[in-house]
């Protein structure tokens, strides 16, 4: 088996202004190369604020464990660090630069990337081309980021990104929400259109239709601030059929209402 | 207190000074009145309000050496009629001389303050910009004011006749040395001109600058002006539009980025005389290091000015913990029939979420920060009427941050 993409080692989260406040209480995942992996729970369990710890935001402080990015320990690596090492963040509710056209944003991106400017030409070809495999219309580009964007088009936006930087650790966070199912669907094969075979995805939501697209291999389930339960694209099914109540009575973790 | 330098404000010396230019007696005359002011004439104090966050009460404005030989560079080609040079210049000519003695002064008094009482006496050169009834400039007209050391009084005079067209662009820079500049920018815009005034500020790191820029806006006149400071030790600027023609519209934008201990004060006064007048003001200010920004703004819509539409904003954004902006904007409506009245200040760090963002993106701190100034500073440069001077600012930009204090 190929080395992990990334581990989670007892990994243990609280946030930075109230360190009171434990939210990740716990959790253990390894990715690999390859490898789609699904994260969902219900609303509060925990899963945004791994997705902002995996990206290193300064929102959250890890007390304790280990986050493992292809072998290294990058637990204390600023977000940029992070980035520049291959991964890549779709932000649930992407922030709104005015004054910065998508194009600037996409040019020291990907000059931070890739650790030197990147020629005109090869900008542009390469634009272009993401541009096309989403089906977005090159005006798009010269847009100031998530500037008036649609709910669909900040996530297309975020996707554009991604396809661009070409991370090897790519975590969707609720990418989904927010989106009716044409935006959905254009979102979703847009990922699939820019999926690399090396590269491991991890795929934050609430609900299931996101999966019917990108496939996850496994699926967890978050609850509380730990992993209740690990499984394949079937329990991403039995969720959107029984929702969370089932997982949790099974684990005794729901209280009855006394009757 | 008398400066070293008292003997050569005085109104004998004004004179005579005058006499050796070979300038004609009205101006002679005009220059023995305002050193007169200037000698009676206290400077400022933070009592009045204008003068609140630049205290002046250490400054001696005759312990500076006035630069006898300081002239504006001025370039450009006027159509016929017209005129782009300096006023010494223009002086030469009977019909020039004659626009030049009607509106020299006439907008901004001698009497009014202590800077402006000095530049009245000792201005050198100056720099006149005459666009005739219902000509167009065929490009910019640019004003170079270069200098070394001591005190200069840059004076610039546009007068746009009725349906006419200009555009003027103002360079400011200095060296390493000590100086004082009081400048004084006089600008009529008769019925239907359109006049396009930037300011390119560069001074060096021991420049003072303290300028008056004042307007008078005739029916359906149209001026807009941009400064854009990002040179100078303390830099204030102020603008005031006298809206006294019906439909007269005044277009202030402004850009100041601050490091180190640079201090920048802006003050607008829009006054709405006349009817279906506009005004809109809009500065912005990235504030670095020890840097520190203040704007005072007074909206005044008059009894007369029926149907006035007015919009004043400033936002300050401070990119280190030790920088500090002050924003006051103030309204003041005496009439009930306004199409649309608004101002807005805002102060604060710098947007986490959007830091985060970039940050997620790769960019390191510093790449992120000038991506976010660039961006909040992008609305005022992309609306100068000069392709090259936007790109120069922006480089410009890009540049001092690089170096920046966070």
């Amino acid at each position: 088996m190929s080395d992990p993409i990334l581990e989670l080692r007892d990994l243990k989260v609280s946030i930075t202004e109230k360190p009171d406040i434990q939210i990740v209480k716990g959790v253990n995942l390894t990715i690999r190369p390859g490898e789609i992996h699904a994260l969902m729970g219900p609303n509060g369990s925990g899963k945004s604020t791994l997705a902002s710890t995996i990206a290193g935001s300064p929102t959250y402080t890890v007390n304790s464990g280990q986050v493992i990015y292809q072998g290294e320990d990058i637990t204390g690596m600023t977000a940029d660090e992070r980035a520049r090492k291959g991964i890549f963040l779709s932000f649930q509710y992407p922030t709104t630069i005015p004054g910065v056209t998508m194009v600037n944003l996409l040019r020291e991106a990907l000059k931070a990337r890739r650790g030197q400017e990147v020629p005109a030409r090869e900008f542009i070809q390469e634009l272009r081309e993401t541009l096309g495999r989403l089906k977005m219309s090159e005006d798009f580009a010269r847009r100031y980021v998530n500037d008036g964007f649609s709910g669909g088009e900040k996530k297309r936006a975020e996707i554009l990104q991604m396809g661009m930087l070409r991370p090897d650790l790519a975590i969707l966070d609720e990418t989904d929400s927010g989106l009716d199912v044409d935006a959905l669907r254009t979102v979703a094969e847009g990922v699939n259109a820019l999926r690399r075979p090396e590269m491991g995805i991890l795929i934050i939501t609430h609900y299931e239709r996101i999966l019917d697209y990108i496939n996850p291999d496994f699926v967890h389930v978050l609850v509380g601030g730990r992993v209740v339960k690990s499984g394949d694209f079937s329990l991403a099914k039995q969720i959107e059929t029984d929702g969370y109540d089932p997982i949790l009575k099974e684990l005794g973790l729901l209280q009855e209402v006394a009757s | 207190m008398a400066g070293a330098h008292a003997a050569q404000y005085a109104p004998e010396q004004a004179v005579s000074a005058s006499r050796d230019r070979g300038e004609p007696s009205w101006l002679a005359d005009a220059r023995a009145e305002a050193a007169r002011a200037f000698d009676v004439t206290p400077m400022p104090t933070p009592a009045l309000r204008p003068w609140k966050y630049t205290n002046v009460a250490g400054l001696v404005i005759d312990s500076f050496a006035p630069d006898a030989r300081f002239a504006p560079v001025v370039e450009g080609d006027a159509p016929e009629g017209g005129f782009a040079g300096t006023i010494a210049h223009a002086l030469l000519d009977a019909a020039q001389a004659a626009v030049v003695q009607q509106h020299l002064g006439a907008v901004v008094k001698a009497t009014e303050g202590k800077f402006v009482a000095a530049n009245a006496a000792l201005w050198t050169a100056g720099a006149f910009i005459h666009a005739p009834r219902g000509k167009a400039f065929a490009g910019p007209v640019s004003v170079t004011l270069e200098a070394g050391e001591g005190a200069i009084f840059p004076r610039v005079l546009i007068v746009a006749e009725p349906g006419s067209e200009v555009s003027v662009i103002i360079h400011a820079a200095s060296g390493d040395a000590a100086l004082l500049a009081s400048t004084v920018v006089e600008v009529v815009a008769q019925a239907d001109a359109r006049v396009r005034l930037a300011f390119d500020i560069r001074w060096g790191d021991q420049t003072q600058e303290f300028a008056l820029v004042r307007t008078r806006a005739d029916r359906g006149s149209d001026v807009k002006i941009d400064t854009l400071a990002i040179g100078g030790h303390l830099v204030k600027q102020t603008f005031e539009s006298l809206l006294e023609g019906e439909g007269a519209t005044s277009t202030i934008r402004g850009v100041a980025l601050g490091d180190r201990d640079q201090h920048f004060d802006f003050v607008t006064y829009q006054d709405h005389i006349a009817p279906r007048t506009v005004s809109s003001v809009g500065i912005k200010v990235a504030l670095a290091g020890y840097s520190r920004a203040a704007y005072y703004g007074v909206t005044r819509v008059e009894e007369t000015a029926k149907g006035a539409d007015a919009v004043q904003e400033n936002r300050n954004m401070l990119l280190s913990r030790h920088a500090k902006a002050d924003s006051d904007p103030v309204l003041e409506i005496l009439t009930n029939d306004v199409t649309r009245c608004g101002h807005g200040a805002t102060v604060g760090p710098v947007d986490k979420d959007a830091l985060f963002y970039l940050q997620s993106r790769g960019l390191d701190n510093r790449a992120a920060m000038k991506l976010l100034v660039a961006g909040f500073f992008a609305s005022v440069l992309h609306d100068i009427d000069d392709p090259v001077l936007e790109a120069d600012l922006a480089a410009e930009v890009e540049r001092k941050l690089s170096v920046a204090d966070y």
